[in-house]
């Protein structure tokens, strides 16, 4: 019989500034992971893939998989390695373990991934951003931190589709009550519009809760084939059913939309990991897109489907993205409350979709089967989609 | 120069935290496309094989792998399609307003180009604004040249301006 890819169990630590290293975080990260499935110790782990971005930079540590390995004590026979997609990093380990365990060339792995972002000086860790981006040509721009890029395509969205900053004010506010009670979120304060509306600017139209914050932070998850994980574990098993990862552009000059609110290759990612699941996007019954902005948000549900394009801000404004709406949306508070590690993310996605499809969410969608995974990674460079279902793909 | 911190690289050049492109020849195949901006021109690779223009400039063609690649001069005037305007926060190494801009420079494939307006206000751009080249000076480095020594390699890079009117 066909070897079929699950998501076992998974942790996060607390995420936030933290007064950690990064290997303390991944530690941190792997024994909350193992709590969770109490059967599994580090000995049946048989491989380990650490998505991180910033280790090389921020803690001059670069062969990241080898020292993660022998911290949280394991020793990997199949796969020790580790990916650098920044925020699509988690995910793109969970993508490679399917494949890996599906093939049957590793049993069961680790992926794990983390960032210590905070250095002793503040001004580095934005500094530094200028890596996350095309350097020589975008980075020289003036465009390693963010929030100009997802300004303009706000502004591209408010022209060509009429959306308004109470649509995007309440992306966050969702996001922000959704993350209130999430012990491990950066940000656990309960938002109003008012509050949302009134914020201070950060590059117009984006104000402050629009933005997720710069954060430290690591998860991990254990990513196994069916038959192994019923020897673990008596909850539902949770399958990866499809996965794509889109890459049409690395430097914003090169853009594939007719402009910077119109996202093909979101589209195309979605569209093809809808089709590799065998599921329409009426089949999504809770979701973890990207919201490293509002913005992202409102223009991600365009493109998966779940509105017309162009009524992403009408289907956030009404509430469509709350519990009880039609596709409930970032139920753990997202990257605008959770943070934004960037490896972890995607791991961050995959355990709560996990929970969710388990019955075990702290904000529960009742009846969800099926669930979805997003990240945007750089200048809008990637998209990288994973849905999840409680059956295998037949 | 002392290094806070680190005394060891009092004087040195640590490159991994330059936030321009190392442009000299020894460590750069398009150094012609900064050698160009020198001398005001904005240019980018065409191929000679199958005619495609790819921005920004590189040492194959994107389309048909062919290494036979020409320079080419680019306009170096359009017009704002959108832009944006930082004046609080500004990154270390920018001024504040830090405005970008997609502009059109009305050929492709630099149809909506992404880039910083300087020599500009806050407050005072315009969506359809004319806007133009502008050159600029940033800090040399230090190249080791073997037994020629260390010399100081002399930098540009470039954003666009409004054009007066
Ligand atoms: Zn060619």
């Amino acid at each position: 019989m066909a070897r079929k890819a699950v998501i076992l169990a998974g942790g996060q630590c607390k995420w936030g500034v933290r007064e950690a290293h990064l290997v303390d975080l991944f530690q941190e990260a792997a024994k909350i992971c193992l709590d969770d499935i109490p059967a599994l110790k580090p000995k049946n782990i048989d491989g380990l893939i650490v998505a991180s971005s910033y280790a090389g930079r921020c803690s001059f540590q670069v062969n990241t998989a080898p020292v993660v390995a022998e911290r949280c004590g394991l020793k990997p026979t199949s796969i020790c390695t580790r990916v650098d997609v920044l925020c699509a990093g988690g995910s793109t380990g969970i993508i490679l373990a399917k494949g890996l365990v599906e093939s049957g060339m590793a049993d069961i792995i680790m992926v794990a991934g983390g960032e210590k972002l905070y250095t002793p000086q503040k001004w580095e860790v934005f500094y530094s951003e200028l890596a996350s981006v095309d350097h020589d040509w975008d980075g020289a721009q003036g465009m390693g931190l963010p929030p100009p890029f997802f300004a303009l395509t706000a502004q591209e969205h408010m022209i060509h589709y009429g959306t308004k900053k109470e649509d995007l004010a309440s992306v966050s506010v969702a996001n922000y009550n959704y993350a209130s009670t999430n012990p491990v979120a950066q940000m656990q304060k309960a938002l109003t519009l008012e509050e949302a509306m009134n914020a201070p600017t950060v590059v117009p139209p984006l104000t402050l809760y629009d933005c997720c914050p710069i954060t430290d932070g690591a998860a991990a998850c254990i990513i196994t084939t069916d038959e192994i994980a019923k020897k673990f574990t008596d909850r539902p098993l949770v399958y990866i059913r499809g996965t794509a990862q889109v890459c049409l552009n690395s430097v914003s000059a090169n853009f594939p939309g007719t402009h910077l609110a119109d996202w093909k290759h979101t589209k195309i990612a979605g569209e093809k990991a809808y089709s590799s699941a065998k599921v329409t996007p009426n089949d999504i019954k809770v979701a973890q897109t990207h919201d490293c902005f509002s913005i992202s948000e409102v223009i991600e549900v365009e493109e998966f489907g779940f509105c017309k394009k162009g009524e992403g801000g009408q289907f956030c404004g009404s509430k469509q993205i709350e519990i009880g709406g039609k596709v409930p949306v970032n139920t753990d508070g997202g990257l605008l409350a959770c943070g934004h590690p960037f490896g972890a993310t995607g791991i961050r996605q995959g355990i709560e979709i996990m929970k969710q499809l388990q019955g075990r969410a702290r904000h529960q969608v009742k009846d969800a089967d099926i669930g979805l995974t997003h990240n945007l990674s750089g200048a809008n460079a990637e998209h990288t989609v994973l849905i999840y279902g409680r059956t295998p793909v037949k | 120069m002392a290094v806070a911190g680190i005394p060891i690289l009092e004087n040195l050049y640590p490159a991994t935290m330059d936030m321009w492109p190392i442009e000299a020849k020894e460590f750069n195949r398009i150094w012609p496309f900064y050698e160009n901006l020198k001398q005001g021109r904005f240019t980018t690779t065409k191929c000679k094989n199958c005619g495609h223009v790819a921005y920004p400039p590189r040492v194959i063609c994107p389309n048909c792998y062919s290494e036979n690649l020409e320079y080419i001069d680019l306009p170096k005037k359009g017009k704002v399609i959108v832009f944006s305007e930082e004046v609080r926060g500004v990154p270390l190494g920018f001024e504040s307003p830090l405005i970008h801009a997609v502009v059109d420079l009305g050929v492709d494939p630099v149809r909506r180009l992404l880039t910083r307006i300087v020599n500009c206000p806050a407050g005072v751009l315009k969506r359809g604004d004319e806007v133009q080249l502008s050159v600029f000076e940033i800090p040399a480095i230090p190249v080791e040249k073997g037994k020629a020594g260390t010399i100081m390699a002399e930098r540009v890079f470039f954003a666009f301006e409004p054009v007066k009117k």
